[in-house]
């Protein structure tokens, strides 16, 4: 049997899996996209050689990316969804029937081909009326963005890789910017167990922009350390607060995890402050 | 613009996923001149803060030497801890900051007469000293002075070392501190220095032993001593993950305790455990030539203009920024005419193009304050990020 070793530099451990056939491979622009069958996960997505999602659990992190901060706006309607070319989180948006607009950045238009082919049940969203697909850079879209949105996540790859131009300052400022008063932004932040000074470090920037910043984690069987967290920036609104009844169907996320997801104060203060030992 | 780096396993062991973001973002603003030294102060901070954490009675002085740059020192100034100097030229810098001369003291065992001068006049207190004619002159100019003696310790296991150069046996250590006290001097302490980027444990044990041997002989002659200088040695990541500062302190810490009275005061000196690791020097890659079956790789900054260490020794880790799927071996050289200018060889890389970058991991220490303008090539400029 052939194993597909991801090749995460940062993590370590080293994930490999079965792989019961290639389906698909392409070097674009960007990145290498690579598809391949596993008899557990089913589909699974590589980028650049690093695990994206699977059909069986992409749930977790698509739900959790989405519904707490959409959750926590009182009526979010225009919405921006940079990278996540699967078209995950553009799916999840679209549960919430106030949301009018969707502006989905994808740098490379080549992995929503991919997910259509390959992923129907996730990219079944992207061609919906609402959704207008930018294939262009996220920081340039955001910079020229002149109307305000209520909400903005980020999907991207690793934080150290080409993507790291979606972590910087410049970008959180001009997030802020583009964000309606009671608007919401976040952004994966990666692992609490193997990458914790990168969490502190994006909090850290996060700060620097918007006045109030926050961290949530969840469990993720197939990322590197699992325990992976979603950074939060928002203009005045706690994001521990859910505005609306929760009324959609989903496998994961509900209305007790939303708040349970968050880090306890002082394990927050903890991880802040450097306190944590591992 | 985002560069792309061929980002490794090696390198994560060497530096951590934070400094490498933060020196990423500051790579990618359009204008960046090269070379370069990129310091993560944040790591500066925590390495600085870590010393003597797991020594008793520990007193921190920061070896100057291993990065003089004004920022650095402004920065390294503001965490109350002290530093350690050599020269006139080091004591102007930290008067400059206004740094209260408590807080400095100089190991240099052979130091100038301008220098004595100097330092009296700014309140300096502490030297160390290894031979009659220091005795002297330390007596001339720094009256009444607090002195302390070098003693000769094994060095075998640093990859840097200092011992053949300083330093004296027992009998003339002995005889040196009486000396010194009839001179009307205060010999108050030892101190050693195990070598530089010292991965051998066993070093501290054999020169904890002697000083040990040492502080018993001097007590036997009437001169009671209260202070140890353990010098620095902790070494840092170059090519290989080495033993932790907090194993060695710890080591230090018990050998401490077992030989030497509960009153002792520990100084102690670290320059690249401090800054050497939270750096990373920017090149560029300006020439390629293949010359028989050599590859060679010309970048910016070679022996001359900052690592000077390489011809000593010293292997660094290298990160390349390329797009070419294919990696090569080098031989890397700096940028000047002289033929000694070649930092390392058998350097497996991905091919860069004319103009990339390369990074130069763990750069911090012992590199600018190395470099002239020889050729007319510049001193990396240093960035406190």
């Amino acid at each position: 049997m052939i194993r597909y070793f991801e090749k995460e530099p940062y993590a370590p451990v080293e994930s490999s899996y079965e792989v019961e056939k290639v389906l698909f491979k392409i070097k674009t622009k960007f990145q290498e996209i690579e598809v391949i069958e596993n008899s557990y996960f089913g589909k699974m997505l590589f980028l650049d050689g690093i695990l994206q999602i699977t059909e069986r659990d992409e749930f977790f992190y698509h739900e959790m990316l989405t519904h707490v901060v959409m959750h926590a706006h009182p009526n979010p309607k225009r919405i921006v969804v940079i990278g996540g070319g699967d078209g995950g989180v553009v799916r999840e948006v679209l549960k919430h029937h106030g949301v009018e607009k969707i502006y989905f950045v994808e740098i490379d238009e080549e992995v929503i081909n991919v997910s259509k082919e390959f992923f129907p049940n996730v990219s079944c969203a992207v061609d919906d009326p609402r959704v207008e697909i930018k294939a262009m850079d996220g920081a340039d879209f955001i910079k020229r963005c002149h109307t305000k949105v209520d909400v903005i996540i980020v999907d991207s790859t690793d934080i150290i890789g080409f993507a790291r131009s979606l972590f910087s300052e410049d970008f959180f400022a001009s997030i802020k910017k583009a964000l309606s008063d009671e608007g919401f932004f976040v952004t994966h932040s990666e692992s609490l167990h193997f990458h914790k000074d990168m969490v502190i470090e994006v909090q850290k920037t996060l700060r620097k922009v918007f006045p109030l910043v926050d961290l949530y984690a969840t469990p993720i069987a197939t990322y590197p350390g699992h325990w992976w967290t979603f950074a939060v920036g928002s203009k005045q609104l706690n994001p521990r607060e859910l505005r609306r009844p929760f009324d959609i169907k989903t496998h994961y996320y509900d209305d007790e995890i939303h708040t349970q997801s968050f880090l306890t104060p002082k394990f927050y203060k903890k991880l802040l402050n450097k306190e944590l030992p591992w | 613009m985002v560069r792309k780096f061929k980002l490794e396993s090696i390198h994560t062991r060497m530096i951590s996923k934070a400094t490498l973001f933060k020196v990423f973002h500051c790579l990618d603003k359009k204008k960046f001149e090269t070379p370069s030294l990129i310091i993560d102060s944040e790591k500066v901070k925590e390495k600085f803060s870590l010393t003597g954490q797991n020594i008793k009675r520990s007193y921190v002085f920061y070896a100057v030497k291993a990065n003089p740059d004004m920022e650095i020192l402004k920065f390294l100034n503001q965490l109350d801890k002290g530093f350690e100097i050599a020269s006139e030229g080091e004591l102007k810098i930290l008067s400059k900051i206004g740094i209260q001369p408590n807080r400095i003291i100089s190991s240099n065992p052979v130091k100038s007469l301008k220098f004595l001068e100097m330092a009296h006049e700014y309140g300096i207190n502490h030297f160390s000293f290894d031979s009659i004619d220091e005795v002297e002159k330390i007596g001339k100019f720094v009256p009444e002075a607090n002195v302390y003696i070098r003693l000769s310790v094994p060095n075998e296991g640093s990859e840097w070392p200092l011992s053949k150069k300083f330093g004296v046996e027992l009998e003339d250590a002995v005889d040196l501190l009486c000396r010194a006290q009839n001179r009307g001097l205060n010999p108050m302490g030892i101190t050693f220095h195990v070598g530089s980027q010292c991965t051998n444990l066993y070093n501290w044990n054999i020169a904890l032993d002697k000083a040990k041997i040492l502080w018993d002989m001097a007590e036997k002659k009437g001169v009671k001593l209260e202070m140890l200088n353990i010098g620095g040695g902790y070494p840092i990541n170059y090519t290989k993950s080495v033993i932790e500062i907090s194993t060695i302190e710890k080591n230090i810490n018990k050998l401490i305790w077992e030989r030497f009275p509960e009153n002792i005061k520990i100084h102690i000196e670290p320059g690249r455990a401090v800054i050497g690791d939270a750096g990373v020097l920017v090149t560029k890659v300006i020439g390629k030539a293949k010359r028989q079956d050599n590859n060679w790789l010309y970048i910016d900054m070679g022996v001359f203009n900052g690592l000077m260490e390489s011809l000593g020794g010293i292997k660094y880790t290298y990160l390349v920024e390329s797009n070419n799927p294919n990696k090569k071996n080098w031989t890397l050289a700096g940028p000047s005419c002289d033929s000694f200018d070649v930092i390392d060889k058998n350097v497996s890389l991905y091919e860069p193009d004319i103009g990339n970058l390369l990074l130069i991991l763990s750069g911090g220490a012992y590199t600018i304050s190395y470099a002239s303008e020889f050729n007319g090539f510049s001193i990396p400029k240093t960035i406190l990020i």
